[in-house]
């Protein structure tokens, strides 16, 4: 199933300046997701995820963008969430995608339990100039 | 927040020299009347509802329209440097805190511009330079009112911040439930800051209680990502240093799949499902039991 073609209903763009903002995330993601129409045990998984992605966002670009898709693909509804800075990159894409990785002292489990947590990961990531992780959930 | 220099204003309104000279050109012809604008004014804004409210003492009424005449004043000097961007924040601010909202603001900002050019300013002064000025003038009030609008911004932000940092104070009420058992329900979102409140205000009362068992209940949590797991295994292990056993209860199906698929250690955490599991637990522990009378 090609992920292209499935179609945006709706959107949520969350701003990302400091770890203040993380809370803020998980209330108006709560929210929109509500109005999505998903069910608690999903929202919770969608959240933690969007969740570890901010926290990336902060503790290594400082600032970006999340934004958070509901989709429809056939009979299928999904979640995208689109977590996009200008940070410094990483330099070893496999390497942060390994467990226990981690460059800031934290248990290293954020990257890999998000590809864990979602079904589509996406990671496009440049030295210099930030990067883009993309993450979709599927739901019948 | 950005920060508003006179540079940066100065580069995004696009005012050159040109402009500030036509602004002072016009000042030359409008300060000389600027009593005769305030009467205009005044007479405006005592037919809005917010008039009264504000304008009580009458003193009060009279040095803020001295201020008023010193704000066109200064505007029409054309310098915009530090000092004025410092008195135009300043006053917005003092309209935030006297709660004027900010279409009122603008409504009086859009009055002053009508009374000036229509009624104060000659009708031939300028001549055909006359739209080039206006044109300048506007750029200017525009730049005050986004001082104005980022300085109602920033008292707001600090207000929701303020009401933010109340809501965590209240938000870790330790409870002694019985000798030596200690619970704290954990409601809502952690986040660092909280966490660190948690793990101070749990460790105190633990030193003032002595306490055996330690009963933390997150059922009200939503979301347990790694930062949350994290700070949840340092708050046990620090307990168990000051030989407190920390009973974690509450965990939804949810919360226990999604810190499963992270691939966090829990091991060093001992959890219940319920309260009531972990209350049993604690009571244990502590050599009681619970029986039902007359039995």
């Amino acid at each position: 199933m090609s992920a292209r073609d499935a179609e945006a209903r709706a959107m949520l763009v969350l701003r990302i300046d400091d770890d203040s903002d993380i809370p803020v995330v998980l209330v108006r993601l709560g929210a929109f997701l509500a109005t999505q129409g998903i069910e608690a045990s999903e929202g919770a998984r969608i959240a933690t995820a969007t969740v570890e992605l901010a926290t990336n966002i902060v503790k290594y670009a400082k600032r970006g963008i999340i934004r958070v898709r509901a989709l429809q693909l056939g009979s299928l509804r999904g979640i995208e969430v689109e977590a996009e800075d200008k940070g410094p990159g990483i330099a070893d894409v496999n390497l942060a995608l390994t467990d226990s990785y981690s460059t800031s002292g934290s248990l290293g489990l954020g990257l890999p339990g998000v590809r864990r947590l979602m079904d589509d990961f996406d990671i496009r990531s440049t030295v210099g100039s930030g990067t883009t992780v993309r993450v979709r959930r599927w739901m019948s | 927040m950005e920060s508003m220099t006179p540079a940066l204003l100065m580069q995004r309104h696009e005012i050159l020299e040109a402009d500030l000279v036509l602004v002072r050109e016009l000042g030359s012809h409008i300060e000389p009347r600027l009593s005769e604008y305030v009467d205009h004014l005044y007479a405006w804004m005592r037919q809005l509802p917010e008039y009264d409210e504000y304008f009580l003492d009458p003193r009060r009424a009279e040095r803020v329209q001295r201020a008023q005449v010193d704000y066109w004043r200064e505007l029409f000097r054309g310098v915009i440097d530090e000092a004025f961007v410092a008195r135009r924040r300043a006053t917005g601010e003092m309209h935030a805190r006297i709660g004027l909202s900010l279409p009122t603001y603008f409504a009086a900002v859009d009055m002053s511009l009508t009374i000036l050019v229509d009624r104060v300013l000659p009708e031939t002064a300028l001549g055909e330079r006359k739209a080039a000025a206006l044109r300048a003038l506007t750029k200017i009030v525009h730049i005050d009112t986004a001082i104005v609008v980022h300085a109602y911004n920033r008292l707001t932000s600090e207000k929701l911040a303020g009401q933010a940092r109340a809501l965590l104070e209240l938000s870790t009420p330790v409870t002694a439930l019985w000798e030596d058992i200690l619970l704290l329900p954990v409601i809502g979102i952690i986040d660092s800051r909280r966490a660190h409140d948690i793990m101070r205000s749990v460790l105190q009362r633990i030193a003032e209680t002595r306490a055996k068992v330690f009963i933390m209940d997150i059922s009200g949590v939503s979301v347990v990502d790694t930062a949350v797991a994290n700070h949840l295994i340092k708050i046990t292990k620090a307990m168990r240093l000051m030989g407190c056993e920390c009973l974690l209860s509450g965990v939804s199906p949810a919360v226990a799949q999604t810190v499963i698929e992270l691939g966090i250690d829990i091991s060093a955490v001992n959890s219940r499902a319920t309260m009531r599991d972990a209350l049993e637990e604690g009571f244990r522990r502590v050599g009681m039991e619970v029986k039902r009378i007359g039995q």
